[in-house]
This record gives C-alpha cells, structure tokens and sequence, in this order.
C-alpha cells in the first residue's frame, strides 16, 4: 500500500509537485495519469526513494521512504523512467544482477528467473547480450528485473511507452495478474483508454497537484461526463 | 554496510568489463608499452656505448704533407686521415664533412724555430651531428700540443711536470653500467602513468556510462545504500588498476632480464623482490587514482567530458617523475607529503637499488590514503545527490 501526503518538490524556480496526497491499495490497480510535465515521473521518483520530497511524505506499507529507504527499495519493484540495460550482460545477467541485489541467490532466484521468462516469452533472449535489444525486448528485461524479487509493490512509469499493440497488451495482462495476486500497482500513463481499461482507480495530475481522484465510473460521474477522456479534460481544464 | 551487495556490484563490474574490449586493453595490453620503449631504448644505447671507442672517425685534412708527424699521431688515434675538398668551408657549411684540419704554408718551419705554430679547425657549431666529430678533433690536437711541449721542455731540462700543475682526469660515471641506469629513471613516471590509467575506462563506464546509459535509476532503487554501490564499484576499478600494473611491473622485469643477457652493461637490474616493493608502495596510490576518478565521473556532466578530464590525469602525476628523469634529487621529507611525488622518489629509489627509509614509505603511503579516504567520501556524498539520476547539468 502506497500512501503520499502533501507531498511538495521543486527543481530551482520550478514547481514540480506542489503538495500531491493520494493513495494506491493493495489489490488494486492505480493509474497516475496528467500531460507531460504534470509531475507523475517527478511523483514516482519519491516513491521509488530516488528524490526527497522537500515537504510532506511517502509511505510504502508504512515506511517512509526518506528516513526509511531500505525497508521501502525491499517492497517495491520498479519499472524506472530510465530503463537502460547493460549491453554486455545478457538478459539472464540482468535480473540476476537484481535478484541478488534483493538478497536472493541460489536455485530460488534461478527458479523465479525461469519462471518470469516464461511469462514474459523471453526464451529467446534469454542468453543473448543486451546490445541491439529492441524496445519491446527492453522493456521486457527492465520489467522481469523490476519483479524478479516480487514486490509487494509495483511502481512502472509508462510501462506500455514506445511498444507495439501486443507487447502492450502483455504488459496489461501482467499488471493485472500482479493485481490479481493481492498486490499494488501503481502506473503512471498518459494514453486514457491505457488507464481506462485498467485502472481500479485513476489519481489524474497536473501542475504538481492532484485535479481528481477515483474509479473510473465515480469520476464520469463527477465531471458529469460519459467519456473517461472527456473526464480528463473537465479535470485538467485551466491546468494543462 | 552490507558487504555482501557491495560484492554483487563489484563482482557484476568486474564481469561486464572483462567482455569489454577498450578496459581489457587499458588493462592488459597498454602495459606493455613502456618496458617495450625503454627496452628498446637501453638495446640502442647500449649498442652506441658498446661501439663508441672503436669507431675510426674520418678527418679531412688540407696540406697533410707540411706535418707528417701530427698525421700520423692523428692515425695512431683512430683517425682516418683523408684529403680535405676544395672548398672545406663550404663543405663543412653544406654538412658534406663533419670537420676539416687546414695545415697552413709555413706550418712546419714555426714548429721548428719552437714558436707557436697555428693549424685551423673548420667545424660548425650549431650542427649537432658534427658534436662528435668536432670534440674528437680538438682533444687530438691538444693531446699532439702536449706531447711536443713536454718534448721540448726535456730538451731544456725541465721536468714537463712544472708547465702542468694541474693533472685533468675526468671520471664519467655515467658510462659503462650506469648509463644504461640513466634509463631506469624513466621507470617511475610510466609507473604513475599505468597506475592512473589502468582502471580508469571502468571508472567511467560504472559511474558516468552507468547514468549516460540509463541504468543508473534502476540500480539505485535497489536495497543497498549509494556509498556501497559506489565501493563495489571502486573496487572493481581497483581490481582492473592493480592487474595493470602487475603486468606492467612484470614486462619490465622480463624486459630486464632479456636486456641485460646481452651484457650490455646494466648490471644489477631490478629484480622480483624489488618489483614486489614497488607494488607495495604503489597500491595506496591505485586507491587514490580510482577514488579521482570515481569523484570525476560523478561530477562531470557526459561521458565524453569524464573521458577529456580522465585522459588527461594521466599526466599531472606522471610529469614530476619525467622532470626526475632528468634533475637527479635526493628524497626529502617535504617529498614524502605530496601525494604521488613521494611514490615518484621512493620508485625511483628502488629501481635504482639505493635504500629507501621505512619511515619516509609510511609517511607517503598514509597522506596518499587520507587524502583517498577523503576523495571516496565525497564520491559517496556525489552518489547519495539527485544529480545522480537527474545528470549534472
């Protein structure tokens, strides 16, 4: 479970998060959905403990990720803003490379790696070096590493950004049977019908600021709309 | 501090830069370079002392017949007597002949009626090829003037002792063996070089290629704290630092040994047990130079601004060593204080075979890994800052 509260960050004169409050349950899939520059990268960074907020707070399953960083990085997985990959380690080395960075090692994480493959289709790349992966390879890698030590919280930044119609859809099952494990998720996009078909609940950002929150039925209803993307922009209007 | 992760990180480093061509080669290969040079160097001039006292030297002469006697004390000496051209001043100017003798008219009677009898040495100074030849001539003649002087003053009957009260012998040490050891001297700033150099590409693939590449994000949400990652990141680099200068230390051992089995006067090369003390007094050092090079490539901005400032550290170490090379100094205690200079001095010791004092290796070895201890804790502090993912721009 995630909880941010009145979180504030800027970079110099610019106001990136400007007192953000939401929260993502487990069992639950949460869309963090806004334009570019609304804050949901600049939001997830805190999350995943590479920023201090300058105020407030992020609680992941109750520890603090500023003065409790190792205990958040050991629950949560995380799909970065940067993904890249080392072009001399193969597929295998990667999530390797991770699993034991989260303590595992052993027949156990070689199990989990076989496992996540599978699951991933990832047969053929397995034993490859990274250099010339193509997108959807890459994601795919950066995805099996993020989890390979399952967390019980899932942070991706636009995980289906710059794949094709079936990896994207891969990457929805995925998040769904994460969901369905007991799970949070939490993803950021900026594609609504992505969000739509997906989202438990939607937290739609902008200019630092939550706009709206809720289920997808709950926000139509409340912008008085019956087009989630007509939703978004009734909420985003006079902030994009 | 879990040292268990900072083995994954150092062990995942050390096996991604071993497939990596350009850290292999800085590593393993780039090593060889100057025991290769100075070996070839010491073969060359080993030959030139080796042929020096026996090479006849051709000395044109004009009017070699008004001085049968100087002609032939010039070829008792090596000198290979021939006609001077036409034109000797043009000949010497144009560089056609090193140096001509002009025996002028009247040559023999002055030497006779025992006035002072005047021969001409056409030379040109400012050509430095002609050195030899020059120097050569001159001592000839000299040596020619002091023999009829002292023959003269035995006809008067005076001990020729009386017009030299000054008896000149000049010992150059320099030759024969310890010439050759002029080239050791080179030893130290190759040392420093390879030291700087060794692991310095894994330096910057694991910190600013780390960032440039995008994994850098990934990697930081993972449970180790940011001064771990950068430790086993340092050590890897520590690992590729001292492999290059355990090959570089072993080339010159072999170099030396191949060298001096051609007996061309080193004798005493430095040996195993000497080597292993340069190791020893060098691996402060490595840490220094991995420690630099880790701060660096956290703070510059892209990988191709940490390969300009890294390419060029190299140097800065490396130069006092070069002026070594040629300034002959004792070590002092100031020496031992700045960092690098004090292992300069010490090498140069060693590989030379004089004593090094235990304390002044202390005093070296101790304000080098303050100053690394120093230089890691702000690499630590670099790599706990946002800039870290964000890029320092």
């Amino acid at each position: 479970m995630i909880v941010v509260e009145e979180v504030y960050k800027r970079f110099g004169a610019v106001i990136a998060l400007d007192g953000v409050c939401f929260v993502a349950r487990d069992g639950e899939i949460t869309g963090l959905i806004g334009p570019n520059g609304a804050g949901k990268t600049t939001t997830l960074r805190v999350l995943y403990t590479v920023l201090k907020p300058d105020r407030g707070r992020a609680l992941v399953d109750g520890f603090d990720t500023v003065a409790e960083t190792r205990a958040v990085q050991r629950r949560i997985g995380v799909l970065a803003d940067s993904r890249g990959l080392y072009p001399r380690l193969t597929a295998r080395e990667h999530v390797r490379y991770f699993g034991r960075l989260h303590g595992l090692g052993g027949p156990l994480l070689e199990g989990e790696i076989e496992r996540l493959f599978e699951r991933l289709d990832m047969g053929e790349i397995a034993d490859r070096r990274a250099a010339g992966f193509s997108k959807g390879q890459t994601m795919k890698v950066a995805l099996a590493r993020a989890l390979v030590h399952r967390p019980a919280n899932v942070l991706l930044d636009e995980p289906t950004n710059g794949l094709d119609v079936g990896a994207s859809r891969g990457v929805r099952d995925l998040i769904r049977e994460i969901r369905d494990q007991g799970r949070c998720v939490l993803f950021s996009s900026h594609l609504m019908h992505e969000v739509a078909s997906l989202c438990d609940r939607i937290v739609i950002i902008g200019h630092g600021r939550v706009l709206a929150e809720g289920t997808p039925a709950g926000l139509r209803r409340e912008t008085g709309t019956d087009d989630l993307e007509d939703a978004f922009l009734v909420a985003t209007k006079g902030h994009g | 501090m879990d040292l268990r992760l900072i083995a994954v990180v150092f062990a995942k480093e050390v096996i991604d830069n071993l497939r990596d061509r350009r850290s292999v080669l800085l590593a393993l290969f780039y090593p060889f370079f100057g025991p290769v040079l100075v070996g070839t160097m010491i073969v060359l001039v080993g030959q030139a002392i080796t042929n020096l006292p026996t090479t006849v030297f051709t000395l044109p002469v004009v009017g070699a017949a008004r001085a049968p006697e100087l002609i032939a004390f010039l070829k008792d000496n090596e000198a290979r007597v021939i006609a001077a051209p036409d034109d000797p001043e043009t000949a010497v100017r144009s560089g056609a002949r090193d140096v001509v003798l002009v025996i002028p008219d009247g040559y023999a009677q002055k030497l006779d009626s025992e006035a002072s009898a005047t021969v001409r040495v056409i030379v040109d100074g400012s050509r430095l090829s002609a050195t030899l030849a020059m120097s050569r001539t001159l001592t000839l003649l000299r040596e020619y003037a002091h023999v009829v002087a002292t023959r003269r003053l035995e006809a008067y009957g005076v001990d020729p002792r009386a017009a030299e009260p000054l008896s000149i012998r000049s010992v150059n040490v320099s030759v024969g063996k310890n010439l050759v050891g002029f080239f050791l001297n080179m030893m130290p700033p190759f040392i420093i070089f390879t030291i700087f150099v060794g692991g310095v590409y894994l330096a910057i693939d694991a910190t600013t290629g780390e960032r440039e590449r995008g994994s850098m994000e990934p990697l930081l949400t993972a449970p180790i704290s940011r001064g771990g990652l950068m430790l086993g990141k340092v050590g890897a680099a520590l690992v590729f630092t001292a492999t290059a200068l355990a090959v570089h230390l072993a080339a010159f051992l072999a170099m030396f040994q191949i060298v001096s089995a051609g007996d061309l006067g080193l004798v005493n090369p430095p040996g195993v047990a000497t080597f292993s003390v340069i190791f020893l007094i060098s691996t402060p050092l490595m840490l220094l130079a991995v420690a630099l090079q880790t701060v660096i490539a956290a703070v510059s901005r892209s990988l191709k601004e940490t390969q300009t400032y890294l390419g060029l550290l190299p140097l800065v170490p490396s130069l006092p060593g070069l002026v070594l090379v040629f300034v002959a100094v004792e070590a002092q205690g100031w020496m031992m204080v700045v960092p690098g200079f004090g292992q300069t001095v010490l090498i140069g010791l060693l590989v030379r075979g004089e004593p090094i004092a235990l304390g002044d290796a202390l005093i070296a070895s101790a304000v080098v890994l303050a100053l690394a201890a120093a230089l890691l804790t702000v690499a630590a502090w670099l790599y706990g800052r946002e800039r870290m993912v964000l890029g320092n721009t």
